[in-house]
Order: C-alpha cells, then structure tokens, then sequence
C-alpha cells in the first residue's frame, strides 16, 4: 500500500512543481489599442499614487515630492530584482501600478500586451514633449501622438579611458574603431596580462547601443507589416570587428557585466577601457573607488568621420493601465523627469542622466566630477546624446531576440559559430517570436 | 501491476464492507469531512487548479488584431503548441543536457551517499552525530546560495581554488563550455548527498541488530554484512532517492541560473525547466506551459518507469 501511495505521491509533485511556475499567468483580455479619451480631470480629495521603480535612492526623490505635495502622496516599490517579471505579473493579476519605470526597449513588448493607458488626454503631458530630448520622447510616444510613458533617463553611450595604463604604455586616445584596435593590439603587445576592455556575451542591451551607433536600424514597420532587419550590413560590419578582437584575443570574453569579477579584473589594472553610458560613472565611482583621478571619458570611436553615438539604457516612467488617477499622475510624471531639484537629486543618488533637454544644463551636470580628476564628463555625454540616431526602433519581442543573441554570441566566445552567427540567430528569433505573438513580420528593410 | 491491483481490489472491497455495516452514518459523513477538508481544499487550490490551469494554456494560441501593436487574444488552437515543442530544438538539446547530466550525477552522488551511509553505521566510526550533521549541512543551505557560494570558487578571477590549482601548474577553467555541467553537477552533489545519505542511514537504523548478531556468528565480515544484509534490506531506500533524485535532475534551475550570471556558456534553455523560463518571459506563456506539461510527463514517465523496473529487484 505505502509504495503505491509514494508513487502517486512521487508524479503529483513532479507535476506540480513544473507546472506551479506558470500558475498566475493568464492571457491578457482584449480591449481597444486606440488612446483610450478619459478626460483628465483633477481628483477631488487626497490621492495616494504607487510607483514602481529601479532607481537607487528614489525614495528620497518621492519624499520630496511628497512634502511639497500633500494631496498627491505617491508610495514608491523597488522592483530592481526581476523588474519585467513583476511588472508582467502585475498586469495579469489587474494589479498594476500606476506609474512604472520601462525601459526603452521595453516599451514596444509591453505595448503589444496592452500595459500602458495613453495620458495624451492631459494636457500636461503632450505639451512635455518639447521638453525632452527627441528620439526619447519618440520612442516612448511610439512615434505617435499618443503619450504612454514619460522619458527619465538616457545612457549616451562614451569611452572610459584608464589615463595612467595609457600614459604608461604610450597609447593614443583612439578616434575610431580603427585605431581603438590598433591601439588594442599595442597595449597587449606591450603587457599580454592586459586587455583593452572585454566583451560580455551575455550583455545583449550593450551590444544593441554598438549596434545603434552604426545606425543599424533592426526593425521598421510599414504596410501593416513590421520589417526585421537585425541581420543587416550595418550589424554585420558590428559584429565582424568584435569577432576579430576576440579571435586575436584583444579583448576578454570572461566577465560578466556588473559582476564581481568584473570589478576585479579594473581592480587589478588588467583592463584599461570600458565602452559605457554616461549611468556608468556612478557605477565605477562607487565601485572602485581607489581608482580616483585614473579614470578619464572620451567620446566612443566612431566608424566613419562623423561623429555618431549609440545609446545603452535609460529608461522612462510608465503609465499603466488601469491607473485611476491620469490628472495627479502626469503631474507628478512630468515634476518627476523635468524639475531640476529631482533631476539633480536623481543624478546624484541613482547616477540617472537625464533625458529631458533642461536637465543637461543643470549645474550638478555641468561641473568637474571629482572621480574623473574634476573633468567635466558630462559634456561629453551631452555631446554623444546629440549624435544618436533618433530612428532607432525596438522590435515588439526585444527580450526573446536579446537572449537568443546572447545565447549565440556566448557560442561564439565559446569557439563555437561568430558573433555574426549570432546576429543570424536573433534575426530568427525575432521572426519566430513575432509569429508566436501573432505578429505580422517579414526579414528585410 | 497485477499484485498491485489485487491489493487495490482488495482494499475497494474492505471500505465497502464496512460502509454497509454502518448505515445511514450521517455525523460520521461530517467527521470524514472535517478531516478530509484540510487537506483537500489546498490540494485542489494549488494542486489541481494549476494543472489544470496549465493543460487549458498549454492547448491555447495567441492571435491578434490588427496595427503596429494590436490587441492579443487568445483562442484554441489544439496541439499546436505541442507540435512546436516537438519540433523545438532547443528544447531536445536542453533536455539530452539533464539527461548527460543525470546518468553522470545521479549515481555518483547515491554511491557517495551510500558509502557514507554504511561507514556511518558501522561499530567503529567515533563521533558518529557529528560526522551525521556535517554530512546533511549543506542541505540546509538553500540551493541559491550554495550556487553562488560555489560560483565564487570556480571563479578565476577571484576564487582561492583556482590560484591553489595555477600554484601547481593546472589550469581549471570550471566555467569552460566543456566543463561548466560538470561544475552544475558537483553543486548538486554537494548539496543532496547529505540529505539522501540520511534517508539511506535512517533505513539502516531500523534494521534489528539481532540480524548482524546471527551473521557474525555465521562468520560474516563487516564487509559482507554491509553488501549482503545491509544493503539489500535498505534497497527501497536506495530506489526511493533515485527516484527523487530523477525528479530533481529534471527540474534542475537554481543552480544554473545562478552560475549563467558568471558563465557565459550557460544558455538561457541549458535546462528544460530554464527554457520554460526563457520562453515564458517573452510572454509566450502557452508555449511555455506545454513546455511544463511534457517535462512533467517524462518526469512521471522516468520515475514510475524506473520504480517499476526496480520494483521486483528491490522488493518493494
């Protein structure tokens, strides 16, 4: 009797325990795309927004707004551990916030699951168009005029230059990507334990900013259809030049990222430059902070003679749907992404670089950084968010293409395939997931 | 089977008997209820519900209306998506991955288990509680935190291991692509052999000590008590571990997830589970309970299989 009981026992849990997982998850209901015209008026009473962000001393932000604002409280969530995970669960339990930080490429996989409500009704909210940075607002507007989520930060995309490993090994800040592998070869030439910087196959939002500086657009839409062009000559000039540091052993494949070892390897003077975004210099301040005054930010090489940037990151702040409150949230969206006093308190505790246009003229971003040997690094980055292609569109399934890129590329670290296979790779999933979807989609331009 | 089914006859025909005996038993009915309850409303909320749950998605598809973003819906669509995981590749590579894995790892870690199971056991071994503890130890580790705990001594950069290994003119990469299930499988080792070695040593216990008397007297050494009393008798044991252990093989997650943070050589579908993940966070969540519904079938399929097979043999 006992071992037919342990056996039904033994399959009940292996059965629940696959299937658990995906209890909660339940197929969005369907309902209008079209901006939805909910007239924007201002509550009568108190009212209490929730806020859900990934920001790094937000709170004190909020605690501002809050004192200055008694009868729009806003309550903040982190969600920095499993940020779409919990916003994606939100959304099928009906229990969406009202206000939550997207990325911008994100925002077209959330839009096609029906997340966001269009606050164009308020008119707050369309008039705050001018007051950001173009290709920001277009994306987070879907080019469109309707007004889904309100742009917070960018990461114009610079070079992190070691000044003393380059002094020492007589280098040149490199102009283009020419010269940055040149320059590569000098150095290892020069030191074998020492690499330029390291490629991190699993890090697909970086290798998108490369690809973005070479205006490799990957998707467009026209005549009803999205067009999926991952695999273009543009990526593929991308992807070739990486291949070629890795296979001369240039560059590491090694380090993750954010990751301890990372650290580690900047830590043990192995590495002499990091290809970053302008949230980055927060990132190396607070982490290595013996390397003070060794650090120096050049604009990112070029491919051509024109100057041309690409973007890593950034996010906007969301309104979700089944927010009650458009009128108080657009208020404080708006006071949240354009008020000097928070961009500046945002830059200082979460290292955001704003996307409003004002917020790059702020005194907090227009001095010396002490880190940075009292440089004026966001200068440069102001400059590299001028030269980004404001045509760069995120496809409507960017999280499966980017692992899938991931997955490819970590081959190609691995000796297994290149990292133009992986481009192939993406191109595939990008189709594939769009037909899963139900996503109308065709390869090419 | 056939012994199996005449105990179940048999025990359908007891239950009769006796419910014919108490007619007309209204307060007992409320009696059995109010024992029963308890257990069965969570089992049909979080057991039954959620499969259900997922066999009704996993038979759905998604279908949209019209424009750039449109508006998705979904409908049925049959075994459609069961035909894509069929078809699925990496689905078939993630799932010969657990099975390399499991043939390798599931019988080192039981040998282990059960060799220090019997060395527990024997007359000799001092200090027996302790040994006991320190063995089960890592299993109170949760398995997250084991993995990172491992993840920081397979790292080049900074684990102590690997400087003591370079110190004598190796060079381990424990994260290489040829390597890296290996390094999964001594995580899991390290974490369940304890735990499986105490069920094996609980068996043991039991076994009455007048048993290895009559043996010594018969001239039985240590070594032969151990293979040819010992073991067999615990042999249930043995197979019921195996059993957990196909189990856990098959929904191998927390470990990989977490060395993938600093191995690139990690996919996002290197374990059938994670590519139900993987799937399910480009919210294509039919496709990813069809995925769940035929990793618990080969998992029902492997485990009962497998009791079978060992049934007769271990006399259960």
């Amino acid at each position: 009797m006992s071992s037919t009981v342990t056996r039904i026992r033994v399959a009940a849990v292996a059965a629940a325990a696959s299937i658990a997982v995906l209890a909660g998850c339940s197929s969005p209901a369907p309902s209008g795309d079209s901006a939805s015209a909910d007239a924007c008026a201002p509550a009568k009473g108190k009212v209490t927004l929730q806020y859900w962000n990934t920001v790094p001393g937000m709170d004190e932000v909020v605690a501002l707004w809050n004192k200055k604002n008694p009868n729009i409280q806003v309550e903040t969530k982190n969600i920095s551990n499993d940020q779409y995970g919990t916003i994606g669960n939100a959304l099928k339990a009906g229990k969406a916030p009202d206000l939550a930080q997207v990325g911008y490429d994100e925002l077209p996989n959330l839009r096609s699951q029906d997340a966001f409500a269009d606050a164009s009704a308020c008119k707050a909210a369309t008039d705050a168009k001018s007051a950001f940075v173009p290709w920001t607002w277009s994306q987070a507007s879907f080019g469109g005029t309707g007004v889904f989520a309100i742009p917070q930060d960018t990461g114009p995309m610079a070079l992190y230059v070691r000044s003393d490993i380059f002094k020492k090994h007589g280098l040149e800040i490199p102009k283009t990507w020419d010269e940055y592998a040149t320059e590569a070869q000098k150095l290892h030439k020069a030191d074998p334990n020492l690499s330029m910087t390291f490629f991190d196959p699993n890090n697909a939002e970086w290798f998108n900013g490369l690809l973005w500086q070479n205006s490799a657009e990957m998707y467009s839409y026209s005549g009803d259809k999205w067009h999926v062009a991952v695999e273009s000559e543009q990526s593929k000039q991308v992807a070739d030049y990486w291949q070629k540091l890795i296979d001369a052993k240039l560059v590491r494949t090694d380090l993750a990222h954010g990751s301890t070892q990372m650290y580690t390897a900047y830590q043990k003077d192995q590495i002499a430059t990091y290809v970053g975004a302008a949230w980055g210099y927060s990132m190396f301040r607070d982490n290595l902070p013996k390397q003070a005054g060794k650090w120096s930010i050049v604009p990112m090489p070029t491919w051509g003679s024109s100057a041309a940037s690409g973007d890593w990151g950034g996010s906007t702040v969301a309104f979700m749907k089944g927010g009650k409150h458009p009128y108080e949230s657009v208020k404080f969206n708006t006071w949240l992404n354009t008020d000097p006093e928070a961009l500046a308190l945002e830059n200082k505790l979460g290292g955001l670089y704003p996307a409003a246009t004002a917020g790059l003229a702020l005194p907090a971003l227009s001095q010396g950084v002490a880190y940075y040997d009292n440089e004026k690094i966001f200068d440069v980055f102001a400059e590299s968010s001028k030269n980004i292609d404001t045509e760069f569109t995120w496809g409507p399934t960017q999280k499966t293409v980017n692992l899938a890129l991931q997955d490819a590329m970590a081959k190609a670290t691995a000796g297994d395939g290149t990292v133009a296979d992986a481009l192939t790779a993406a191109q595939d999933a990008a189709l594939k997931s769009m037909k899963d979807q139900a996503i109308p989609a065709t390869a090419g331009k | 089977m056939t012994d199996l089914a005449t105990r179940a006859t048999r025990g359908v025909a007891t239950t009769e008997g006796r419910r014919r005996r108490h007619n007309g038993g209204g307060p007992r009915a409320g009696t059995i209820a109010a024992f029963v309850t308890p257990f069965f409303l969570p089992f049909v909320l979080f057991y039954l519900v959620p499969i259900g749950y997922a066999l009704w998605q996993s038979l759905l598809v998604v279908r949209r209306t019209g424009g750039q973003y449109g508006t998705s819906y979904t409908t049925f669509g049959g075994l459609e998506q069961y035909t894509q995981v069929f078809q699925n590749t990496e689905f078939w590579g993630s799932i010969g991955r657990i099975g390399l894995f499991g043939i390798v790892q599931v019988p080192v870690m039981l040998f282990v288990a059960l060799v220090m199971a019997l060395l527990l056991d024997t007359p000799l071994l001092k200090l027996k509680a302790f040994f006991r503890i320190s063995a089960f130890m890592p299993y109170a580790v949760p398995g997250v935190i084991a993995a990172i705990m491992w993840s920081y001594l397979y790292s080049p950069q900074i684990s102590p291991v690997v400087d003591l290994l370079k110190g004598v003119g190796l060079q381990p990469d424990f994260l290489g692509p040829g390597a890296v299930l290996w390094s999964t499988a001594n995580v899991s080792t390290w974490l369940w052999t304890g735990y499986n070695m105490l069920i094996m040593f609980s068996a043991l216990q039991s076994i009455p000590q007048e048993l290895y008397e009559a043996a010594k007297l018969d001239g039985a050494s240590n070594w032969a008590i151990a293979w040819r009393i010992k073991v067999p008798i615990i042999a249930p044991s043995v197979v019921l571990t195996t059993v957990f252990s196909i189990i856990g093989t098959l929904q191998l997650y927390a470990e990989p997830a977490v060395l993938r943070q600093i191995s690139s050589n990690i996919s996002s579908t290197f374990t059938p589970n994670m590519l139900a993940y993987t799937v399910a966070s480009g919210n294509n969540y039919q496709q990813a309970a069809a995925i769940s519904v035929v990793i618990a079938v080969i998992t029902f399929v492997l485990s009962f299989g497998f009791m079978r097979l060992t049934s007769k043999r271990a006399g259960l």
